[in-house]
């Protein structure tokens, strides 16, 4: 059961605040939306640490320090505006979109599915597959459809 | 010792030749002194104009000048697209009693992304309008367009109470939208948009929520940079215009 919400719900309240770091729950699911949004330039560094600090040098986690582990992610500004301006979940446990790859094409190409607005220029989207979590168009790549968690502007 | 010193000064200051005239005794009233003799006096009693009026020759008084200063020529001013939106009589309440006078909301553009719109108010329609004209030219301001003919995204945006929705479409499609922003995209230029106004539809806010939505555009060149990334155009390469 994937769920992104309080990510999302971070990611945005910190762009928002103009903080210069932020730092999420050490988790899987975390951990693989934050290198999405790394590698397609929403965030600039996305570091393990602890609840006060990010990590100096590489520290195992641990029985004994599970608990403070985090994700600190070092958000991004350009010309006096956040780079990030909404990140909300699609799919929700109220109403779940899985999509077809032939469904994933028309939202790529500016056409509505599934109830789901097409994507803008700039928009990204994050997709739960039986082979990961990817981005959109890497999922069409792969020819592969799955659940659509959230979308990035 | 002190009367010598006196007189040595007094002999010194009078080298200086306006001030040897005033040192002497007797004075010689037949000739005109230079400093003290005014020679440039009229010949009758009466002051011919002190106060000099320097007035312009032709002033037009309860006329609003058609010249706007503004970087287009007067012939690229005349040759813009001008639509009068709004025109409506608005009444100002005071002691007196009610004032009457003319609002008048005119839109200028000249189809190539130059767009801009001004307000006037006067007791007639026609110079109100003109009032707005003129601002209007002196508001005017560049809007990009993707491929010269639409938005580059769907735009939202909230003025007031009114919501304002563009989103862009293939070329071809045409303009089709609530008549004000048809008006307002006619004048920059865009030819393929769909819009739609959700709640207040007053005229003069659904042309202020047009304009500030297509401010707010950002283009694709922009977005690219911000995130670090390199932009291509596909649409133009591979499939043609």
């Amino acid at each position: 059961m994937p769920r992104v919400h309080d990510l999302c719900a971070r990611i945005q309240n910190g762009f928002r605040a103009r903080l210069h770091q932020i730092a999420v729950p050490d988790t899987k699911m975390n951990l693989a939306v934050s290198n999405i949004m790394y590698h397609e330039g929403f965030v600039s560094n996305v570091v393990r640490g602890n609840h006060q600090k990010p990590d100096e040098t590489y520290t195992p986690t641990t029985n004994d320090n599970v608990a403070t582990r985090r994700l600190w992610l070092t958000l991004k500004y350009a010309s006096d505006a956040p780079v990030l301006s909404r990140m909300n979940c699609v799919s929700k446990p109220s109403k779940r979109i899985t999509l077809t790859v032939h469904e994933m094409k028309d939202l790529t190409s500016g056409r509505r599915a599934k109830g789901v607005q097409p994507l803008q220029p700039g928009e990204i989207a994050i997709m739960s597959t039986n082979q990961g979590l990817m981005e959109i168009h890497q999922a069409l790549e792969k020819n592969v459809g799955g659940e659509i968690l959230c979308r990035v502007r | 010792m002190a009367l010598r010193h006196l007189t040595r000064a007094f002999t010194r200051l009078s080298l200086i030749p306006s001030v040897r005239s005033l040192s002497t005794v007797t004075t010689d009233l037949s000739r005109l002194h230079p400093l003290l003799d005014h020679t440039d006096s009229p010949p009758d009693l009466d002051q011919r104009t002190p106060f000099p009026v320097n007035r312009p020759p032709n002033l037009h008084l309860q006329q609003a000048n058609e010249d706007v200063d503004s970087p287009l020529s007067k012939q690229e001013q005349a040759r813009l697209q001008k639509k009068a939106l709004v025109v409506k009589r608005v009444v100002n309440m005071n002691g007196k009693g009610k004032q009457p006078s003319m609002y008048a909301l005119v839109v200028v553009g000249n189809g190539q992304g130059l767009a801009g719109y001004g307000e006037g108010k006067d007791e007639e329609a026609s110079r109100a309008v003109r009032k707005a004209t003129q601002r209007a030219i002196k508001n005017m301001r560049y809007f990009e367009r993707y491929d010269d003919r639409t938005v580059f995204a769907d735009i939202e945006h909230k003025f007031h109470a009114t919501r304002v929705f563009l989103r862009t479409r293939p070329p071809g499609f045409g303009n089709r939208s609530n008549h004000y922003i048809h008006e307002i995209c006619r004048c920059v230029g865009i030819h393929d948009i769909s819009g739609k106004v959700m709640g207040s539809r007053t005229p003069m806010n659904v042309i202020k929520a047009t304009f500030e939505a297509l401010d707010k555009q950002t283009s694709i060149e922009d977005l690219a940079r911000r995130r670090g990334k390199k932009v291509v155009d596909v649409q133009h390469v591979y499939y043609g215009a």
